[in-house]
């Protein structure tokens, strides 16, 4: 498997700002040591605060880690591309496609950034607008034209443009219909293929981070608690943490499991 | 027995002459939990609203009648309906941290409901929330999406009505507390009369939850089906598309 990320023992912490405590010490990440494999979707979960977005940001680079190395290694050359090879996919793409532009006028000038050829940019144009399903209606629109679905795969066509290496789903699925959650999946997988893209996608939804990714990690804490393939994670679980979390979310839990969940009263 | 009588209820926005629902009826039964479930904008929570007429009158038209006991709702005047807003039919809304004036601390929000300090303490530590002394003192500012959710739901038990309306209580929330929410909405309903209409996409909480689930698409409500039915109800023409869904998703 050809590697594109390799992470080593990376740690994440930062500095409380609290007046009672200053200097003390805030640790998010412990000891992330992860590789993700060329064209590979994996499936990060855990719940609030388990440093999942602590994680994708460091990787994304918007965050520097405060130990340990991330190595990202390109299929191919970026040093003169204007763009980056890492993409994110947020939850709020109604703040983050331009209202004043239409969607065709974004993802051309995105395309324009590392492509000067007027033909090749209509080809690829059309490339990426027909495997997010926009037709010609849809890419006259403006970002407030649209609704939250079109919206998000307006930011997907937008990403696309980039011809990223790496893309980053952060909670793609949360607040949609299951009809909806459907098209997007098979969406992803799709663009899995078309585009060769490696995946990382963030989800608290299981069921459906079971059908999207190949490879799971499970994380609590900060830390990576159990990472495996789907199959293992969903048939034989080993870590506590990850039968827990299975069990809530087929909602089968009783009160007394609830241990897991006592430090958040704090 | 009946709780609540929903009958043809319909609703348009004049202002683009849109419909919105369509002839929606529903028979809110004790100790039952019914469910809504639906697409993105399918008009779920604005039938919710419309339930004690919630909705405002110039930017909805709504027919229909809804009797509480016996009681004409829409026949109420707006005191008897705070009233029965207070005391009777509760709602927990998605946005919950948006049901609080920001600049009142909480205190003011249990103080208004209950004296009865243990019992609030046992019911903030039973959803892992901090207890009564330190919460008092905080503002709704201070607490994040799923705490106000939470002490939303909480506000809503300690007035002890006889009806909770949940607009997506799990959205937002870890699903280790919407196992909390879960059990506490049965033990609810399984109360006195109580009962519980739930609004909801989160299909695994409402399979667990509920004793009937209606789904709402192309603006109309279908039949509420025990939940084992729900689910085989492929010859249901509003159910179809879902169903397909949910089993590609399931399998």
């Amino acid at each position: 498997m050809n590697k594109l990320v390799e992470i080593l023992n990376l740690n994440y912490s930062v500095q409380s700002n609290s007046i009672l405590n200053t200097g003390k010490e805030n640790i998010i990440l412990k000891n992330i040591s992860l590789e993700i494999g060329a064209n590979e979707i994996i499936g990060i979960t855990g719940e609030s605060g388990s440093g999942k977005t602590t994680l994708i940001k460091l990787i994304a680079g918007v965050l520097k880690p405060s130990s340990g190395e991330i190595k990202f290694v390109p299929l191919k050359e970026w040093k003169n591309i204007k763009t980056n090879p890492v993409q994110i996919l947020f939850q709020n793409n109604n703040e983050i496609l331009n209202p004043f532009r239409k969607i065709e006028d974004i993802v051309e000038e995105a395309i324009r950034l590392r492509n000067k050829d007027k033909i090749n940019i209509n080809i690829e144009m059309e490339k990426i607008f027909s495997s997010v399903g926009f037709t010609d209606e849809l890419r006259k629109r403006k970002g407030f034209e649209l609704s939250g679905g079109e919206q998000q795969r307006a930011a997907l066509s937008r990403i696309l443009a980039a011809k990223p290496e790496l893309l980053i789903l952060d909670e793609p699925f949360s607040a949609q219909d299951v009809e909806s959650q459907l098209n997007l999946l098979n969406l992803f997988k799709k663009i899995n293929e078309e585009f060769n893209l490696t995946m990382i996608c963030v989800a608290h939804n299981l069921k459906i981070l079971r059908k999207l990714a190949g490879r799971i990690i499970i994380m609590y804490n900060g830390e990576i608690v159990e990472s495996g393939s789907t199959e293992e994670i969903f048939n034989s679980p080993k870590n506590d943490y990850t039968k827990f979390l299975l069990k809530c979310e087929n909602y089968n839990l009783k009160y007394e499991d609830l241990k897991f969940k006592t430090d958040l009263t704090e | 027995m009946l709780q609540v009588r929903i009958r043809e209820i319909t609703i348009k926005s004049p202002g683009h002459n849109k419909l919105l629902l369509n002839n929606a009826s529903l028979d809110l039964i004790e100790n039952k939990v019914f469910t809504i479930l639906g697409k993105n904008g399918s008009g779920k929570s604005t039938f919710a609203k419309s339930i004690t007429g919630l909705l405002d009158k110039r930017h909805y038209s709504v027919w229909g009648t809804v009797h509480f006991r016996g009681k004409d709702i829409f026949a109420l005047n707006p005191v008897e309906l705070l009233q029965l807003r207070r005391d009777s039919i509760k709602y927990v809304f998605q946005d919950s941290v948006n049901s609080f004036n920001q600049l009142k601390k909480l205190d003011y929000y249990f103080e208004l409901l209950s004296k009865d300090k243990s019992e609030i303490d046992e019911l903030l530590s039973y959803f892992l929330l901090p207890d009564s002394k330190k919460l008092y003192k905080m503002h709704p500012y201070e607490v994040s999406g799923g705490m106000a959710q939470r002490i939303s739901f909480v506000l809503a038990l300690l007035s002890k009505p006889e009806i909770i309306i949940l607009d997506e209580p799990t959205s937002g929330i870890d699903s280790a507390i919407a196992n909390l929410f879960l059990l506490k909405l049965k033990e609810f309903a399984s109360q006195n009369r109580n009962s519980v209409l739930l609004i909801t996409q989160d299909i695994s909480f409402a399979e667990k939850a509920s004793d009937k689930i209606a789904y709402l698409s192309k603006n109309r409500l279908s039949t509420f089906y025990e939940v084992k039915d729900f689910f085989r109800k492929k010859d249901d023409p509003l159910l179809v598309d879902f169903l397909e869904a949910n089993k590609h998703i399931e399998e």
